[in-house]
């Protein structure tokens, strides 16, 4: 024991320090190998345990939990209009807001391909959204992305809406991409608006089995074939 | 559980791979799930401790690095945290002494992995070789999260000396465990 830091090791060990003190402690136990050696030691004492097997569908339960726990924050970010097209008034916002917005843009879009086409077969599509996942930021990324698989008229697309994100430079853009087995297709670029809000739209070709990873890239231009940029935010699908 | 791969693994959970937090996941299920049942004593509590323990790690509470030391020593840290929490929030009444269990255990569960099995002959070694006073103080500090006025109570020591012999327990296992492999007798 050499000084007054060392006598909150115990503390420290026993859960007994504020997140600040924590912190504290632990730039202490950097530089007192005493202390870092008991801390150390610790760390061998569960090896004690009895082996216990395990609930069989805790590892379900537990990761289902994890998960959502993480998307609540994350996918909370006020909800702003999309460059292109956005309902005016959001009336009582939630995580699912800006989804939605951009689903209602998707929506807007077939209707207009639709129209072109003079299908003349307006039928209500029935939309559904297959999966959705709030991706995850790199380290040092600030912004956060959210992406839907719906499924419309049986065609699937991506729908990938993102807020918070940095300013662009030149002819950098974001660009989407789908990966199977680390193997990217580029699918969909946009450029965030005023707000660091940005979205995009992909049909997809398949069906979602053929993915298994969603990623963003700031690409030093649009229309690359490979990622050539650092990838800000991804998921798995 | 090769270490290793961990810090690898946990820099993936931390640019938010799921797969990664799966693999550390069942890389440590059973020996977090069976060192928070030796805690909890209670299979719902051990699941709620490893449950705050995983969305800690998720979501990069209290980060780990390397300056921490060993990963294990920071993820077990982080379980005897989350064990001890929900200990004292059921306020469950102290332990008396004659029921305090031996740290020490008989025959391995038949299931426990090869490599545990091996640090858990070793530890207990070290552990026997404490003084009776010392296994118990561990065991009440470490395992059962008990407040230091109740190891005062319960060891019939004054409160003032409790962290130091806490320290000093610790510190004496340390020792042992060192001298044990420097010795060879167990490979790290």
């Amino acid at each position: 024991m050499n000084n007054a830091n060392c006598e909150r090791l115990v503390d420290y060990l026993n859960a007994m320090l504020s997140e600040e003190e924590e912190k504290e402690f632990e730039a202490h136990l950097a530089g007192c190998e005493d202390c870092r050696e008991i801390v150390e030691v610790t760390g061998e004492l569960p090896y004690l345990a009895e082996a216990v097997e395990p609930p069989v569908e805790m590892k379900a339960r537990i990761l289902a939990n994890v998960f959502e726990e993480e998307e609540k924050p994350a996918a909370a970010p006020s909800p702003k209009s999309l460059p292109m097209a956005a309902p005016k008034k959001a009336p009582k916002r939630n995580w699912l807001t800006p989804l939605l917005a951009a689903i209602l843009l998707l929506s807007l879009l077939g209707n207009l391909y639709a129209l072109m086409q003079n299908s003349g077969q307006q039928e209500v599509a029935e939309e559904a959204v297959l999966r959705s996942v709030a991706l995850q930021p790199s380290e040092e990324f600030g912004g956060n992305a959210t992406a839907a698989i719906v499924n419309e008229e049986e065609t699937l697309n991506v729908v990938v809406q993102a807020g918070e994100l940095e300013e662009l430079t030149g002819t950098e853009v974001y660009q989407v991409w789908l990966l199977k087995d680390g193997q990217p297709i580029p699918t969909g670029a946009f450029t965030p608006n005023g707000s660091g809000e940005g979205a995009a739209v992909y049909k997809l070709n398949g069906s979602i089995e053929d993915w298994d990873t969603i990623a963003i890239t700031k690409e030093p231009q649009g229309g690359n074939e490979t990622p050539a940029g650092e990838i800000v935010l991804s998921s798995e699908i | 559980m090769e270490k290793s791969t961990d810090a690898l693994l946990y820099s993936q959970v931390r640019s938010g791979n799921k797969e990664a937090l799966e693999s550390l996941y069942d890389r440590y299920e059973k020996i977090l799930f069976s060192f928070l049942y030796k805690m909890t004593g209670e299979r719902d509590l051990a699941e709620e401790a490893l449950q705050e323990v995983f969305i800690k790690v998720w979501r990069g509470k209290g980060e780990y690095d390397e300056s921490k030391g060993k990963f294990t020593s920071w993820l077990f840290r982080m379980a005897q945290n989350a064990a001890v929490d929900l200990i004292r929030k059921q306020k469950k009444p102290l332990v008396p002494m004659d029921e305090v269990a031996e740290m020490e255990s008989g025959e391995p569960a038949v299931e426990t992995l090869a490599e545990w099995q091996d640090k858990k002959e070793q530890v207990a070694s070290a552990v026997s070789a404490l003084s009776e006073e010392q296994q118990t103080i561990i065991n009440l500090f470490y395992f059962k999260g008990h407040t230091h006025e109740a190891i005062a109570d319960l060891c019939g020591i004054p409160l003032g000396t409790v962290k130091s012999r806490i320290r000093l327990a610790l510190k004496k296992l340390k020792k042992t465990l060192q001298a044990m492999q420097e010795r060879g007798a167990f490979d790290e």
